[in-house]
């Protein structure tokens, strides 16, 4: 019964302060929507850094003078190997081709200069396959004269790595920017609606309302706008996703080769339980300070 | 013998009901040498007195700043007395915990001067507030509204907002809200002051109603208008002192003449 009062008297404060808490509403959805895109971003960054680390490949590519049957010699060393899984040999012909396949560029292939486009031997390694020996695998490779360079892709997952940790590191810096911001948001606009209600609360007093009882509803009011902002945030997200995604795919996705995905349900529910939290705290707090009862 | 209307209603809360059987019998208010300071060397009530029966009709007066509003803010507890002790419904209310006083006040009911009502606020939840603290079902507030805003005049006006009713409607939604829970004790703090005369007579006139179904009724006046048209017990405060002039208005004006 006190909740569906308090929830009834948080409606009354809204229709009372209705511009105040729109403002504060929209000031939240900015700081929501800032956490979900940077949240968005480290969650596919993660799925290219998981999808690039489980696929354990490498590249042998072969010098332009390379003979046939050096190259077969190669492709049947590698392929003797308990940690190759599958050795594919791509002429420079067919790197070519697969080139203007796989990217969204409009031109012609005869236009391409075919030295961009070295022949190799495109290795497939199991998953169990440990860093140390594919080392030694490497440095024995790069000792056959066929072979020009070998790229195990090594720096570019160190690259991709430090990337990921610093785009968690950021978003976690900006959970607590948006934290503070909820804080403050949602303490200042319950201090200009305790301000605003003072002779609401007075008139409560007098008729013998406990102190938890003159709370309640701005507490109410302090969730309830953290909610609908962290919602009103993930729609907009939502939204946006859809627009940008078909561009996305088409260039990044095709690079990375992985298909971007939106927030999953946990990170989005944990935004909005998250966002509630907030403003529930940055009330009672702001309450605690400024409502002397 | 007439049936009590309010026979077999619900009180806001058994905290001041307890001992209720026992104490029908018993003055339901009583102050007993209350001292209030806020002057160090000026005693704004001093040794004040005073038993107040159930049913009763009494009237505080005296000139402004003597402690009639003192007197009152005392009982509902907005201070808290400095000597003595007051009595209400048998528990003595100088002594109640900071978390026991709103139960204290569920059990009076207060009108004011300046009205402190909620101006944004329809009469109707203005005069549902005073419910709604008790936890009453929304279907009962909605009937026992209906029923006070009857009593007080105002039936069928629930909806229109108070910030654009007149001094006096203003004070009838006060006196609903303070009557809606049905308190023992109905405490007037110059509720008349801000009205014109005749408004003035319609509201003591209000609250003679009020206290004819059963309500105890202090009401603290200056008007003499107001008090010399009225059979009620009088008290008189005057520099902090109770007086009792139980004869009504004339009796004390003479005994004050004649002490002169």
């Amino acid at each position: 019964m006190e909740f569906w009062t308090a929830l009834a008297r948080a409606k009354r404060g809204f229709r009372d302060d209705l511009r105040l808490h729109l403002v504060a509403i929209a000031s939240l959805v900015i700081a929501f929507l800032c956490l979900g895109a940077a949240l968005l971003s480290v969650e596919n960054l993660s799925r290219v850094a998981d999808r690039w680390s489980r696929a354990q490949h490498m590249t042998v590519y072969l010098s332009a003078d390379a003979k046939k049957g050096d190259v077969a010699q190669l492709q049947l060393v590698l392929e003797s190997l308990a940690e190759v899984a599958q050795v594919r040999h791509v002429s420079a012909a067919d790197a070519k081709r697969e080139f203007v396949e796989q990217s969204d560029i409009s031109v012609e292939a005869s236009t391409l200069p075919d030295e961009a486009f070295p022949a190799s031997l495109e290795v497939s390694l199991k998953s169990e396959a440990k860093s140390e020996r594919m080392r030694t695998i490497v440095e024995r490779v790069r000792g056959f004269g066929a072979v020009e360079e070998v790229e195990t892709y090594e720096e570019l997952f160190a690259q991709l790595g430090s990337l990921l940790s610093t785009g968690k590191s950021a978003v976690a810096m900006l959970a607590a920017l948006v934290l503070i911001c909820v804080l403050a948001i949602i303490g200042n606009t319950i201090r200009l609606a305790v301000a605003n209600r003072r002779s609401e609360i007075e008139v409560l007093k007098l008729c013998g309302a406990t102190d938890s009882f003159v709370r309640s509803p701005f507490v109410l009011e302090g969730l309830i706008q953290a909610t609908a902002a962290a919602i009103l945030a993930l729609l907009l997200l939502v939204i946006a996703y859809f627009s940008a995604r078909g561009a996305v795919e088409a260039t990044l996705g095709t690079i990375t080769g992985v298909h971007t995905v939106f927030l999953s349900p946990g990170i989005a529910l944990a935004m909005v339980l998250g966002g509630a939290a907030a403003g529930a705290a940055g009330s009672a707090l702001s309450l605690r300070r400024y409502l002397a009862i | 013998m007439p049936e009590d209307p309010r026979q077999g209603r619900d009180r806001p809360i058994s905290f001041f009901r307890s001992r209720s059987d026992r104490s029908q019998a018993k003055p339901i208010l009583v102050l007993e040498e209350v001292y209030k300071y806020f002057r160090r060397d000026i005693p704004t009530l001093r040794n004040v007195n005073l038993t107040v029966e159930r049913g009763e009709f009494i009237f505080v007066t005296g000139p402004s700043g003597s402690g009639k509003s003192t007197l009152l803010q005392l009982i509902y507890r907005q201070h808290t007395v400095d000597g003595g002790r007051i009595v209400f419904s048998g528990r003595d209310v100088s002594r109640l915990t900071e978390s026991s006083i709103p139960y204290l006040r569920r059990n009076l009911g207060v009108v004011f001067q300046d009205f402190k009502v909620v101006p944004h606020w329809t009469i109707f939840e203005n005069v549902a507030v005073a419910l709604e603290i008790l936890g009453t079902p929304p279907k009962v507030v909605r009937a026992r509204v209906a029923e006070t805003l009857e009593r007080v005049g105002l039936a069928g006006r629930g909806n229109e907002r108070v910030g654009h009713l007149s001094g006096g409607e203003t004070q009838r939604v006060a006196i609903g809200r303070a009557i809606v829970t049905e308190p023992a004790l109905l405490l007037a703090d110059e509720p008349t002051g801000n009205l014109d005369p005749a408004l003035a007579i319609d509201i003591l006139t209000l609250f003679e109603e009020i206290n004819a179904s059963g309500t105890t009724v202090i009401f603290a006046t200056h008007d003499h208008s107001l008090l010399s048209s009225s059979p009620h017990r009088l008290i008189v405060i005057d520099e902090g002192r109770l007086i009792e002039a139980s004869h009504g208005l004339r009796a004390w004006s003479a005994r004050t003449q004649m002490s002169a």
